[in-house]
């Protein structure tokens, strides 16, 4: 087997200023609020044998089901798709008959590492729940790479989360994308120019923590005076550095929580709002109006049916459970045929876990809410449905251009299936991110385990 | 099942007039693939004769006609999904206190604690599973183990329970006193002040004041004994558990605590069925021995407590392997709005080893005889519970056509199915408030 490192974080983010892939980064300003390079990436391919695929159904992520057609991954990404391909040579050829291929499972909606298991108190990093605004955080300082929930979500076909801090704030603070490998470091996690998130909730979290403790907010009302507020501030911050970049003069002070805000002022940082209502999703398109930014995703979007024409006409996703209900009143009206009414109302609509049990078992999931939507009289296939847990959460977190679909160019994540991945007997045999074999259900050499792992329940094994 | 009966026969009193009587007629569902957790075995292709609530047939091609037909051709047919573990008629949403009643805190009482007169059949919860093919399902308190309000720390028993069907009738009670629920392993020591060894203790000195109280009952009645550290009322409640009249459930995980409970099964002669049991398969020979059922979350996988090290996916299929008769829960990440997923939970146990027909049981049959209720089998004389499925009823894509309880078709329309059909296509204005 050939060995060789390769950093593709430079290349890809330098494709990132000239595609714009981080949002729409609006002309003439140069302030680096994002501050993507603060933690730079320095993830990793560390096997670039080619993977040839044969015979395969294919589901692309882009609305199409290939019958009978092969796969080539070569160096990193997708090169070939189509019949009779050659494998070049040494490759890893997988025998693809009556096995479904498709895109690597992203989801937008994780809290692995910052809510790992075993869940002690200790390790509960995952909301800073100390004032309700905590935009300063960052979701990838408390991840605890060592997690062995990443390995069970690897083996669920997800090649792409993203971590996000709690919801009891109105801002939670900053997600980060990670590609699901094992690393000594979230840094040897994070998605080679992967723009950041910023995490925002409604509705009944931040009130309940906030008010409960005696102060602002208390109430929806006082949660909307909070994001105006803040965004208010966030566009003095703004003004005053480019002022200062512009014309020199006294240098303004950095404040971590106004950076992150300017940053999604900027188009560089993504917003990502848990926000259950269809009242409180419309408000929020307004008030991203008023202040000049783009909303990528509402999370937990349990009544997005309900304003999914807005949804589409604002061009904001809708990130959303098969049938979760019933936990809070937010979470009341909830219909099985959610996802599929969004995504009929031509808006961005996925699945996501928000859950380390949902996360291994998103393609069920998925499957559950095709069967609704086709109950409901649509008419929505696998072929659609594959974009659920793909495509849409890759367009929600600005990579796109990069992964959640089979497309030449794209990075090889990529999921080979016992058979049609909307079957509760189904399993992922193979996952490969970057091409690299990550893991494989026939081989436990290639089924990473954590350090955690190692001697627990038996000292000379492992977990599992 | 005299207890049963005499209950059902209290309720009838009480809410005559307003229990819909058994209509009079016979029901035919006509040639679905039938799997009749009976003795039967399965049909690829059987007719079902319903009279009087109660299947009268089952058999390839019944003979004569019937009231009504439902045709099943193409379609799957089992019995009701029967839930063994649920807080349906006791809670609406989860984090509106007023809401729920399943759960008493910072009160004395722990056994006695009766829920039954809580239960509400209109619960928005009962046709949404029903809906997904729940036709029964036992209710049970739970203590609340986070939060300011979290549980009295000199209980670790929760209480009575009740079975219901999910008719939403008012007279949907259908048993009462199944069984108790005491905790032990982390949720029992954290009970219990600190220690896994306390919560053992607790339950076992409330056995013995129970086993004391049987053979001095008159005496401690007249006050003329010692001091006891439980209420009449709960040595009362605890007293169907020795003798094993009453199932004693006891969540418990990790391996060494499955044995503890064990043997105190063993010390009470108690019917003993272990709820959670994610390391059960370490020891999934000494639960077969014991012949102590186990209640599975066959989607629960994760190291999530240091109790729960040994969580896997296969736990089902290996103590089943072993003899050991395996009921699936909903999956516990879902809570009981969405029961119903015991059906995806039995499935993904059948794609880790569970055969086929043991995981339709663990979710119908299998509960129906643990707690000794009506249902889990198509077979004459039982009661008609039965659900036609669109396909294979454990597979994520199947879905509910129609549902039986006691012989009758039930509505399946419910608040999700209502609201998805006022907003199949979401529009500007306000048409919408005037769709129903």
């Amino acid at each position: 087997m050939q060995l060789h490192a390769r950093c593709i974080a430079a290349a890809l983010c330098a494709a990132m200023f000239l595609a714009g892939c981080g949002g729409d980064k609006k002309s003439g300003e140069s302030a680096d609020f994002a501050r993507q390079q603060a933690f730079p990436s320095t993830y990793s391919v560390t096997q670039s044998r080619p993977v040839l695929i044969v015979g395969a159904t294919l589901l692309t992520g882009t609305g199409e089901q290939l019958e009978n057609t092969d796969l080539l991954l070569q160096d990193g990404a997708i090169t070939e798709i189509g019949e009779g391909l050659k494998a070049p040579e040494g490759a890893l050829l997988v025998n693809g008959s009556g096995k479904w291929v498709t895109p690597g499972i992203i989801d937008v909606h994780s809290h692995l590492g910052d809510y790992p298991a075993p869940a002690i108190e200790s390790s509960e990093d995952g909301n800073e729940m100390t004032s309700p605004n905590t935009a300063e955080v960052w979701a990838e300082h408390s991840v605890w790479t060592q997690d062995p929930q990443f390995a069970l979500a690897l083996a669920g076909g997800v090649t792409t989360l993203q971590i996000l801090p709690g919801s009891a704030n109105l801002f939670g603070g900053r997600g980060v994308t990670l590609k699901n490998v094992p690393g000594r470091r979230v840094q040897d996690m994070k998605f080679p120019g992967a723009p950041y998130g910023l995490k925002m909730a409604c509705g009944e979290n931040p009130k309940r923590v906030y008010g409960g403790k005696g102060t602002a907010p208390s109430t929806r009302m006082g949660n909307v005076a909070g994001y105006r507020r803040a965004w208010i501030a966030a566009a003095n911050y703004r003004k005053a550095w480019e002022g200062y970049e512009k014309n020199g003069g006294d240098k303004p002070e950095r404040d971590l929580e106004l950076e992150t805000l300017a940053g999604v002022l900027n188009g560089d940082i993504l917003v990502h709002n848990h926000c259950y209502r269809g009242e409180e999703m419309a408000i929020m398109m307004d008030i991203a109006r008023e202040f000049g930014f783009q909303i990528s995703t509402f999370h937990h979007a349990v009544e997005a049916y309900k304003v999914a024409d807005l949804l589409a006409e604002n061009n904001v996703c809708a990130a959303m459970w098969a049938d979760w209900w019933g936990f809070k009143h937010e979470a009341f009206d909830m219909t099985e045929a959610n996802i599929a009414i969004v995504d009929q109302a031509k808006a961005c609509a996925m699945i996501h876990s928000d859950s380390a049990v949902g996360i291994q078992r998103l393609n069920q999931e998925v499957a559950k809410a095709m069967t609704a939507g086709q109950r409901a009289g649509f008419d929505i296939g696998p072929a659609d449905a594959v974009v659920w847990m793909t495509l849409n959460p890759a367009k929600a977190l600005g990579i796109a251009e990069q992964t959640g679909s089979l497309e030449k160019g794209k990075m090889a994540d990529v999921v080979l299936w016992s058979g049609n991945p909307f079957s509760v007997y189904t399993k992922a045999e193979m996952v490969f991110i970057d091409g690299e074999l990550m893991y494989d259900r026939a081989d436990k050499a290639r089924q990473p385990h954590s350090d955690f792992e190692l001697g627990i329940l038996n000292a000379e094994g492992e977990r599992l | 099942m005299k207890k049963i009966a005499k209950y059902k026969a209290a309720i009838c009193t009480l809410f005559l007039g307003l229990a819909p009587f058994a209509q009079a007629e016979t029901l035919l569902i006509k040639g679905g693939r039938v799997h009749t957790l009976s003795d039967a075995g399965s049909f690829e292709r059987a007719d079902i004769l319903i009279r009087d609530g109660r299947v009268e047939a089952v058999g390839p091609s019944l003979e004569g006609g019937a009231d009504r037909v439902i045709d099943a051709a193409g379609k799957v047919v089992t019995p009701g999904v029967i839930a063994p573990v649920s807080e349906l008629g006791l809670t609406e949403i989860g984090a509106a206190s007023a809401t729920n009643d399943y759960a008493v805190t910072g009160e004395s009482i722990g056994s006695a604690f009766d829920p039954l007169p809580a239960y509400n059949p209109k619960s928005t919860l009962i046709p949404f599973n029903r809906a997904g093919g729940v036709t029964r399902a036992l209710v049970l308190p739970g203590i609340q183990l986070w939060g300011d309000t979290a549980g009295n720390p000199q209980r670790v028993f929760a209480g009575r329970s009740f079975a219901i069907r999910l008719d939403g009738g008012f007279d949907s009670v259908v048993a009462t006193d199944l069984g108790q629920r005491a905790y032990l392993g982390e949720a029992g020591g954290q009970l219990a002040g600190g220690s896994r060894a306390s919560a053992y203790a607790k339950v076992k000195n409330a056995l013995e004041e129970t086993r004391e109280y049987r053979a001095n009952r008159d005496a401690i009645r007249r006050g003329e004994w010692r001091e006891l550290n439980h209420s009449l009322a709960d040595l009362e409640a605890l007293q169907p558990l020795l003798g094993g009249e009453q199932p004693l459930l006891v969540s418990v995980n990790r391996a060494s605590d499955i044995l503890q409970a064990i043997q105190l099964a063993r010390e009470f002669d108690l019917k003993l069925v272990v709820l959670g049991g994610a390391e059960g398969w370490m020891v999934a020979d000494q639960l077969a021995e014991a012949g102590v059922p186990v209640i599975v979350d066959a989607q629960n996988n994760l190291p999530i407590s240091f109790e729960s090290l040994g969580a896997r996916l296969d736990n089902a299929a290996l103590i089943k392997r072993a003899g050991v008769t395996v009921l699936i829960s909903g999956p516990d990440y879902a809570s009981t709005h969405n029961v119903y997923l015991s059906r995806q939970s039995a499935g993904n146990a059948v794609a880790n080893g569970l055969p086929y027909e043991d995981a339709l049981k663990s979710i119908s049959a299998n509960v129906a005889e643990v707690f000794g209720i009506e249902g889990g089998t198509i077979e004459p004389g039982a009661v008609a519970d039965i659900v036609v499925w669109s396909g294979d009823p454990l597979e994520v894509t199947s879905y509910v056509e129609e549902v039986l309880i006691d012989g009758k078709l039930q509505s399946l329309v419910n608040r999700s199915t209502r609201l998805r059909d006022r907003y199949l296509k979401p529009q500007q204005g306000h048409d919408f408030g005037y769709k129903f």
